[in-house]
């Protein structure tokens, strides 16, 4: 009897997708025991975590398997959790059997990303945007949106050279700490703070907070504090990225003092 | 204020296109966004403060998301996420920091408590939002 084996794969292999882009864990768990009860497989356990994914089916009989999973920290992609989120209830509705499952499922994986220039753009619109709504001028959201551009270059370059997230954290806010200061130095009537609380938006933990606090509110204490962890540590470096930039401009010559 | 408002919705959607939400739902999760930004807005011009005003914003957030994922099928994070953004207290890690080096603890500690105050009302809000059962927001969708 390899079906057992196979459901079970495809059932963790859907997970595994879900928690790589970003979904919650009671989404993964329910996703899997949804797709393993449409099958009929009656006798489960399914244990996931932050970056983890431990099952088993039928553990009493002979056809029994358990699969682990690795799942690295990933990035964010919520295209591909609504489509497999349209996936799994499909499933469960049984109106799709094992091979146009699959089918489905790779059809999911291949989504793409969006290419880098309307990454690029966005992200200096989003910085912008929020350099206006927390207090910034119209000047101001006009340098944030070149600064955030570069930003996300940066951040790019970064994520392809597989740098750590800490360093690029780091690196980041202090370039667009710099690249405000700079403007305030050369004497661009700007607030400089308030372009550098639009740019580091991009890097603010926003993601990492809320899944941590939902994983939480489900009762999944180690997985959000996972998060939570990684939302601190965030937070943490990018104080050390802007505080860092701030402390060198004193010892410019010429640098004005800092209101 | 309107122009604030449109700003956010612009933020939060170009957010959303970095997050890779559907096209199909990029609208609503700008609209959710700007009715979180508007009410933060009228509850910071009530001088309710900013940590109450992040709860209210927050609270109110999570409720439409879920609305909204009832009403269109769709999983509650995607309208969340984005969403969330314009709350989080990105000034205050920077004003906290920036106090820190300049030496200014008074405001430092101030700053610092203030943007764990805001973190934690973001939290409380969205597990407010959360803990509304399934049924009542079912009511909400079929009065539509």
């Amino acid at each position: 009897m390899s079906d057992n084996k196979e459901i079970l794969t495809l059932a963790v292999e859907i997970g595994d997708e879900l928690l790589r882009n970003g979904g919650e864990i009671y989404r993964v768990e329910d996703t899997i025991f949804h797709i393993l009860k449409a099958f009929e497989i009656e006798n489960y356990d399914v244990y996931v975590l932050s970056n983890g994914i431990f099952a088993s089916a039928n553990e009493d009989s002979d056809d029994s398997c358990s699969i682990i999973r690795h799942v690295p920290l990933g990035d964010v992609h919520l295209g591909k959790i609504t489509a497999l989120n349209q996936l799994s209830r499909e499933i469960s509705e049984k109106k799709c059997d094992i091979k146009t499952a699959w089918e489905k499922l790779n059809e999911c994986r291949n989504i793409p990303m969006p290419q880098t220039k309307t990454l690029t753009f966005f992200t200096g619109l989003g910085c912008s945007c929020y350099t206006y709504i927390f207090g910034g001028s119209f000047l101001d959201a006009f340098f944030a949106f070149f600064l955030g551009m570069v930003l996300k270059i940066f951040l790019l370059y970064g994520k392809k050279r597989k740098t750590s997230k800490f360093i690029t954290n780091i690196l980041g806010s202090a370039f667009v700490t710099a690249g405000s200061l700079f403007l305030y130095h050369i004497g661009a009537p700007v607030f400089h703070d308030k372009i550098v609380i639009g740019d580091i938006m991009p890097l603010v933990p926003g993601i990492a907070l809320t899944t941590s606090i939902r994983d939480l509110f489900n009762g999944d204490y180690l997985s959000g504090a996972i998060h939570l962890l990684d939302a601190l540590l965030t937070a943490m470096c990018i104080a050390v990225g802007v505080g860092s930039m701030i402390i060198l401009y004193r010892y410019i010559p010429g640098g004005k003092i800092l209101p | 204020m309107i122009l604030q408002i449109i700003a956010a919705m612009l933020a939060v959607a170009s957010f959303s296109i970095l997050f890779c939400v559907p096209k199909s739902q990029l609208l609503y999760s700008a609209i959710i966004g700007g009715i979180a930004w508007f009410s933060y807005l009228s509850f910071m011009g009530m001088g309710a403060g900013t940590v109450i005003s992040s709860l209210a914003a927050t609270f109110l957030l999570a409720v439409l998301a879920r609305i909204f994922a009832l009403h269109l099928k769709k999983p509650v994070t995607i309208y969340l996420m984005a969403g969330i953004f314009p709350l989080v207290p990105g000034s205050g890690i920077y004003y906290t920091s920036y106090y820190f080096i300049m030496n200014d603890m008074t405001s430092f500690v101030a700053k610092g408590m203030e943007t764990f105050k805001i973190a934690g009302a973001i939290a409380l809000g969205i597990i407010f939002g959360s803990a509304i059962p399934q049924k009542l927001l079912l009511i909400t969708v079929r009065k539509k």
